[in-house]
């Protein structure tokens, strides 16, 4: 077990960075998810750990040695592809076997771990079988199992159940977190899905166009994103932003729209000031930090017009038509409006989000 | 997974390419075994009796080709007297030995082709293979030259050199289409269980079977079959099959019946040989276990 720590790290292929000055601290038995859209860096990283591409510059850090110049084999990590990557030809038993064959363990030894391992995710009746008869979930735990039948330093999962279907996907999210808890190992899980990284790990690292755009808890990814590009990312159904304008009445700063103008707290106006100039900027809001009548509970209220509403089992989404654009609002089942009809929305000014409408950089 | 099926259905056109194949097929069977077959039963007859043949459109006199007594005389005569163990023994070694050498250097060499990138290697592979398209006799004398300089003429070792010279280029080319279609991936998570490059290429080897498996077929075919090599590099010392099986025509007369034997003890391992390889050559290995 390690603590993982990026210095600096850079990424190049050729002159195409694809990855930016990356600096993260994972600390020993932490689990770092590491999340964004795919082109984003995020595989060229977990690789650079495993010590599949070469670190262009800057130094990555197992318990602060640096591991630029160890082979893979030297680093002692053990690593879940996305496609699984199992030996075809050889039985499941051979394919978890492999890493402590090749570290020359007894056979003893071997058979002991393998059971255990396959015992772990409930499928030691399959052992004896080859790689082509097995289901997509079955591959994807053969190759968690090849993983954790020795103690490496670091766990790093590649997407390993991106290709599994929603409900097995929902199913193996707990096992491995679970698994990662019960093992005490630091992981690096990289993925796309925000629901991945949102439900299992400790520190979730967004990153997009290589560079690192927060590290944070869930928590704080979700709710103090710091720019309108993680607000937009994380999430679902995925955030709101409204483009408004700033306008000061009765020395309260108000967001406002063709269809509203509402007053910003007292922390919000003065982070507001502070931050900007601008008389325009981009507000953010989660469909759920808004609730929506068909009455109007206030002067400042969203009017606008339902577009469409979907019926989500247990929620309803609600989209709502502005004067220049659409809204999401999610509500309860219960609502009664019709498409077409006017509807009034209220924000949870505690839950709303600002941005600047130059750089994105959230102001709350 | 879809259905394997392909759905077919009747049509007269159909039905009558049906016929035409099962003629030509028929035809062609005929073709290429009854010589093969004629050679076989001609190894077992005395000369006389091998030259006993009905008239021209006597079918029923066909029964004489079978009427005759058997007789091992000639395998006796080709394996006491005349040597061909050593030939046999020759023509093993300068193809197996070819091949050998050949899978070896060819596959590490079409494996770096395969994963790595590097400045001019389009040009590089062309060049390879194009050594492979300039016909033997166009580098015969050169080679005769470079390989008298050398001493290598008439040796076995000499053979092999120029087996090799023409079955290398020709395995680079076969096994990089094998070790393209093998994912990365693999080796990669055999680096990270904690293989060295090496071990990672000898563990992927098992899914190049069916490439390794035609080539070292071809190859052999090649050295086993040639006889421009044998006759002019190998002449001497490193006397195989082939050459030995020219050398019964002689002046006077032609051993017909041992050139018969000669040429069932020529083929015969290479149908053996046809017939162990078969299941290497059946691909699909990597099947299911990546997914793409």
């Amino acid at each position: 077990m390690a603590k993982v720590s990026f210095r600096n790290v850079w990424k190049k292929y050729g002159d195409m960075p694809a990855v930016k000055d990356l600096n993260i601290e994972c600390p020993d038995g932490s689990f770092l998810s590491v999340l964004g859209p795919s082109g984003c860096g995020k595989s060229s990283t977990m690789r650079m750990v495993a010590g599949l591409e070469h670190i262009t510059s800057g130094q990555i850090l197992f318990d602060e040695r640096p591991i630029n110049d160890l082979a893979p084999k030297d680093r002692d990590v053990a690593m879940v592809f996305e496609n699984y990557a199992l030996y075809p030809h050889k039985s499941v038993y051979e394919n978890m076997a492999n890493p402590l064959k090749l570290r020359g363990q007894d056979a003893s030894v071997i058979k002991e771990r393998v059971t255990a391992a396959a015992k772990l995710l409930e499928i030691n009746h399959l052992l004896e079988r080859r790689p082509q008869e097995l289901s997509g979930g079955q591959k994807q735990r053969v190759a968690i199992g090849r993983a954790i039948v020795r103690e490496p330093n670091l766990f790093l999962f590649d997407e390993p159940i991106a290709h599994l279907d929603a409900k097995l996907r929902a199913h193996m999210r707990g096992e491995i977190k679970h698994l990662q808890r019960t093992l005490g190992t630091t992981m690096i899980y990289v993925t796309h899905d925000q629901l991945e990284a949102m439900s299992m790990a400790d520190t979730i690292a967004v990153m997009h166009d290589g560079e690192l755009q927060q590290l944070g808890t869930p928590r704080e990814v979700y709710n103090h994103p710091v720019n309108a590009w993680v607000a937009g990312f994380v999430g679902e159904p995925a955030m709101n932003f409204v483009d408004v304008g700033v306008e000061d009445r009765a020395g309260r700063t108000h967001f406002t729209h063709q269809n509203f103008s509402v007053p910003v707290t007292e922390e919000q106006q003065r982070r507001v000031s502070n931050g900007s100039r601008e008389s325009a900027l981009r507000m953010g809001v989660r469909p759920d930090a808004l609730s929506i009548s068909m009455t109007k509970p206030s002067e400042s209220c969203i009017t606008g017009k339902i577009f469409v509403t979907e019926l989500l089992g247990g929620d309803m989404i609600v989209d709502v038509d502005l004067d220049d654009c659409r809204i999401r609002v999610k509500t309860s089942t219960e609502f009664a409006g019709e498409e077409g009809q006017t509807c009034y929305m209220t924000v949870n000014t505690n839950k709303w989000h600002a941005f600047s409408k130059e750089n994105g950089k959230a102001f709350f | 997974m879809a259905s394997r099926d392909v759905i077919q259905y009747e049509t007269p056109l159909s039905k009558a390419f049906r016929w035409f194949s099962a003629v030509f097929l028929a035809f062609y069977v005929v073709w290429t075994v009854l010589p093969l077959f004629v050679m076989f039963m001609s190894s077992f007859k005395d000369l006389l009796e091998a030259f006993k043949l009905p008239a021209v459109g006597d079918w029923a006199g066909v029964t004489v080709f079978f009427d005759f007594t058997p007789t091992t005389k000639h395998y006796y005569e080709l394996f006491a007297h005349l040597g061909f163990s050593t030939y046999l023994f020759n023509s093993l070694v300068a193809a197996g030995g070819s091949a050998l050498v050949s899978v070896v250097l060819g596959s590490m060499c079409a494996y770096s082709l395969s994963r790595i990138d590097f400045k001019g290697k389009g040009d590089l592979f062309f060049w390879i293979i194009s050594t492979r398209m300039a016909p033997v006799v166009a580098v015969m004398v050169p080679l005769y030259w470079i390989f008298r300089q050398l001493d290598l003429v008439g040796t076995l070792p000499g053979l092999i050199l120029a087996y090799t010279t023409f079955n290398l280029p020709f395995a680079i080319w076969i096994l990089k289409g094998f070790f393209d279609n093998v994912p990365y991936a693999i080796e990669e998570a055999q680096m990270v269980d904690g293989a060295t490059r090496f071990q990672a290429l000898r563990a992927i080897l098992p899914l190049v079977a069916p490439g390794i498996g035609a080539f070292i077929v071809l190859c052999i075919l090649f050295a086993w079959n040639d006889y421009l090599f044998a006759a002019i590099i190998g002449s001497g010392g490193a006397k195989t099959l082939p050459a030995a099986t020219r050398e019964l025509v002689q002046p006077q007369n032609i051993q017909w019946g041992q050139i018969m034997a000669a040429g069932v003890v020529t083929t015969l391992p290479m149908m053996f040989l046809g017939l162990v390889i078969r299941k290497y050559l059946v691909t699909g290995l990597t099947m299911g276990a990546v997914k793409e």
